[in-house]
């Protein structure tokens, strides 16, 4: 359950990293940038 | 035709790339230090030191485990186990556990020390209130770091929390009591993490044949058990000699006696289950009162706030509060200075298990001095 959990988080990041690039006006990309942060402490640091 | 708006820009997009990687590290780095307990100095006069894992192996490697500093005597005596950090929001408890574990030496018998008693507690900040993630105590060479925690688990470390909890000790509680240490004595074997880590100190208490057991807490200044000495109703004697000693040298004490009813704390559960002596010592702290100002480690420290000033002079305190506030090193003076009571008085009761302590810091030196003159210094 916890390796899917974290499949889906290390999805949505690759997904928001994607979204950076594909983003036109800066506040989408701003938008993304913020959650990508909250998904990659979520991946990196709670254990 | 499009417009430049319309258009993606690598360079753009690389660069807020950038910018989230550098914003994970910086937070991510400041995530990490609350998870890493400061350094504490034993002295020379420490014998042993172990992990509460070793009394309780489920607990070893989750947040739940902490150090225990053991001060044994060369003559035999008494065991006194005294604990700090059970509420990692009431900097007192925890700095005077660290300020004994730094400074004494015991002769008689044998102390335990767990300076922080929800070590999980340590590692997150009560949320909405924005506390300070540390509060700096000023000592001969730099001032030194301590952590300002939560009363509670960390939801990281025990999630979710039950709508009604009902607590090793059969009391129904309101849910987020469950990651309250000091609501889940005896504790559980297959509990929740708290209630491992109560349990854990059960088998400490069991194991090192603990006679005496002091908590060291505090509480907000319009809370009515403020100053006071809670006791479990086979420690009354003792308890009142203590406030007599206290009173004799100027300390305005309450005597409280656990209520039968309440259920689930160290002054009530350690008397039941272990049949010890306990109490538990509050001392008046206005940085986790409702009344106060903008929370800073100023405010831990030097204890001013001028709302719990207006306060007082409205009557709604149980204790004075002056211009002068009540300084973290008045906070852990009277903790110490009830400490030494209590030892005297418990001494003098069971002569044959007394206790006798030697560095203790006097309480007036470090009302005058402060707590960082008996800290080690910082690095």
């Amino acid at each position: 359950m916890r390796f899917f959990y974290l499949l889906i988080v290390l999805y949505l990041s690759v997904h928001f990293v994607w979204l950076i690039f594909r983003s036109k006006k800066f506040q989408d990309q701003l938008s993304a940038v913020l959650v990508l942060v909250l998904l990659l402490l979520r991946l990196c640091l709670i254990k | 035709m499009s417009t430049r708006g319309d258009q993606a820009r690598p360079l753009h997009a690389l660069a807020c790339l950038i910018f989230a990687f550098v914003l994970s590290f910086l937070s991510g780095r400041s995530f990490i230090r609350m998870h890493r307990a400061e350094r504490i100095y034993p002295s020379p006069g420490l014998r042993e030191q172990k992990r509460l894992s070793e009394y309780f192996l489920p607990i070893r490697k989750t947040q739940g485990d902490t150090d225990v500093f053991i001060f044994k005597g060369n003559k035999p005596g008494g065991n006194l186990l005294i604990i700090g950090g059970t509420h990692p929001n009431e900097p007192a408890g925890f700095v005077t556990a660290v300020l004994l574990v730094e400074n004494i030496r015991v002769e008689r018998g044998t102390i335990l020390i767990i300076p922080r008693a929800n070590a999980s507690g340590f590692s997150h900040s009560d949320p909405q209130e924005g506390n300070p993630q540390r509060f700096y105590v000023p000592t001969p060479t730099g001032s030194r770091a301590f952590r300002l925690g939560s009363r509670l688990t960390n939801p990281v470390d025990q999630w979710p929390d039950p709508a009604i909890y009902i607590n090793p000790a059969g009391q129904k509680l309101a849910g987020n009591e469950a990651r309250n240490l000091n609501r889940c004595y005896p504790g559980r074997p297959n509990g929740s993490l708290t209630e491992r880590v109560a349990f854990s100190i059960m088998e400490l208490i069991r194991r090192e044949e603990i006679d005496f057991g002091i908590d060291l807490h505090e509480s907000a200044p319009e809370y009515p058990v403020i100053n006071a000495i809670v006791f479990h109703e086979n420690s009354a004697e003792l308890a009142a000699m203590a406030m007599m000693e206290l009173q004799s040298e100027g300390y305005e004490i309450r005597l409280e006696a656990s209520p039968p009813n309440l259920r689930g704390l160290t002054h009530r559960e350690w008397g039941d289950h272990a049949g010890i002596r306990a109490v538990l010592l509050e001392t008046p702290n206005a940085s986790h009162g409702r009344l106060k100002g903008r929370p800073s480690s100023s405010l831990i420290v030097d204890g001013r706030d001028k709302f719990y000033e207006k306060a007082s002079k409205l009557g709604w305190l149980f204790v004075p509060y002056g211009k002068e506030g009540i300084p973290l090193a008045h906070r852990v003076a009277r903790h110490l200075a009830a400490l030494r009571a209590l030892v005297s008085s418990f001494s003098e009761l069971e002569p044959d298990r007394a206790i006798e302590i030697e560095g203790l810091p006097e309480a007036e030196e470090v009302r005058e001095r402060g707590v960082g003159a008996f800290l080690h210094s910082s690095d």
